[in-house]
């Protein structure tokens, strides 16, 4: 079932749709009020191709207050952040920062993360990058790594522990 | 000689060695230097989904530690170069979140006051070093070459942050090519994403993404891709045979980091570029 079909049967959240627009003016200065659905956004979305993504529907969605039916919508999380429906947009409404805003509150709300999100930001938390240093190998079948190619240690932060505790505090933090 | 603090983000100094070697070999060789600066962390970007406002603590904390170093931060991840560009300009107009950062920031006794230059790849080789210097130093060009660039969505977009390169018809790329002597030329996919931005969740569908774009580039007759991003080249290279399964194609096209073709032009050994490290059949171009 698309979010259409959903969204029919679903009630206006006027505070939730309120404190997406506070976040986006904040982050861009934007207002999804100017949205005219030209739908420009949806002809150069790149997950619209392949995943049926819709960034004006996203759009219109919002100004409806139909929040809910997209936070619980794994469609927000098929945007590949592109940037052409910010780039293009006539009215300087991001439809990339709406979903963003949508995917933190689906979080925040306690949904299940998908993917590897939840391992990279526990990677993160314990060593302050997405990943660590992976093996590779060569054409000759040779194994390296940084300090076998001669490239220096990695920067890392000195006191790893104040590091980790501001993180752990942003965690329920929102924008 | 101009000198930056040299920002590696986390897939670079990871995963994708050949990027750091090459621009670690060819940029002091254009008199730039790199200092390599203790503190780093990730650059907030792959975690934007989950929380932003940690993505724009992570951007300002590195920002903040490449300010007390007194020096531009050289960020050859077109991701993280995003992160920190949109981090410098959300805290340039809102005080109130750049207050709340700078009292978090300040248990490890750093402060955000965005006064440091960022640089990326391209812009660094086609501004700041210019053109002209370029093709003064090239010892083999790339002759007889015609090369497919692509830029990859974080370098490109969007303008109102400030990018380094021209959101809808990019050509720096193209100008330090030719200065090394190969050919570009437009065709229509240049813009496309390469799909890794939804690799963490869902794969299969990043794959495809993928594969769609090499195809389209190996079907217009070129003979290799230029890439200035880790996360583009780890699918555009890595997993180039992968990403042929998903479009039933067999993709047989060399991908190289802008630095290795700018190394190999300069006379750099093709080891030190790190070009054993690619997994596309690089050996195919015959370079020497």
């Amino acid at each position: 079932m698309s979010i259409v079909d959903l969204t029919s049967m679903a009630e206006a959240q006027a505070e939730l749709r309120k404190e997406i627009n506070a976040r986006l003016a904040k982050l861009q200065n934007e207002s999804s009020e100017y949205c005219f659905q030209c739908a420009k956004c949806t002809a150069g979305c790149e997950a619209h191709k392949l995943l049926e993504l819709e960034p004006h529907k996203i759009v219109a969605l919002l100004k409806r207050g139909l929040i809910d039916e997209m936070v619980n919508s794994d469609v927000i999380w098929t945007c590949m952040s592109c940037f052409k429906c910010w780039e293009r947009c006539p009215q300087k409404v991001a439809p990339v920062e709406i979903l963003n805003a949508l995917k933190n509150m689906a979080v925040a709300s306690g949904k299940q993360i998908p993917g590897k999100y939840t391992a990279m930001l526990q990677s993160v938390l314990s060593i302050c990058l997405i990943q660590d240093v992976q093996e590779v190998t060569t054409h000759e079948g040779k194994t390296m790594k940084r300090d076998t190619l001669g490239l220096p240690p990695l920067s890392k932060p000195t006191d790893a522990s104040k590091f980790q505790m501001v993180l752990t505090k942003l965690a329920v933090e929102k924008i | 000689m101009k000198k930056y603090a040299l920002y590696p983000g986390c897939l670079m100094p990871t995963e994708q060695y050949a990027y750091e070697l090459s621009l670690r070999e060819v940029f002091p060789l254009l008199d730039v230097e790199l200092v390599d600066v203790d503190g780093f962390s990730c650059c907030g970007e792959p975690l934007k989904s989950i929380n932003k406002m940690m993505t724009l603590y992570l951007a300002a904390r590195n920002l903040a530690i490449g300010e007390k170093q007194g020096l531009d931060l050289f960020v050859p991840c077109p991701m993280c170069h995003f992160s920190l560009s949109e981090c410098k300009h959300v805290l340039k107009s809102n005080k109130e979140m750049r207050d709340k950062i700078n009292s978090m920031l300040a248990s490890e006794d750093l402060t955000y006051k965005g006064t440091a230059g960022l640089v990326h790849t391209v812009d660094l080789l086609h501004d700041i070093i210019g053109v002209e210097e370029i093709k003064n130093r090239v010892k083999n060009p790339l002759k007889d070459l015609k090369l497919a660039t692509h830029y990859g969505c974080h370098l490109l977009r969007p303008s109102e942050i400030g990018r380094p390169v021209d959101s809808e018809n990019p050509q720096k790329m193209e100008a330090v090519l030719d200065a090394l002597g190969a050919k570009c030329s437009f065709y229509p996919e240049k813009l496309d994403c390469c799909g890794a931005p939804i690799d963490a969740n869902l794969p299969e569908s990043a794959l495809t993404k993928t594969g769609q774009k090499l195809q389209a580039i190996q079907d217009h007759g070129f003979d290799a891709i230029v890439d200035v991003c880790p996360w583009c080249h780890k699918m555009f290279d890595s997993r180039q045979s992968k990403a042929g399964e998903t479009v039933a194609a067999k993709l047989d096209i060399p991908v190289l980091y802008l630095t290795q073709w700018l190394g190999l032009a300069l006379g750099v050994k093709k080891e030190k570029l790190g070009l054993h490290l690619n997994s596309s059949p690089v050996d195919k171009l015959e370079l020497k």
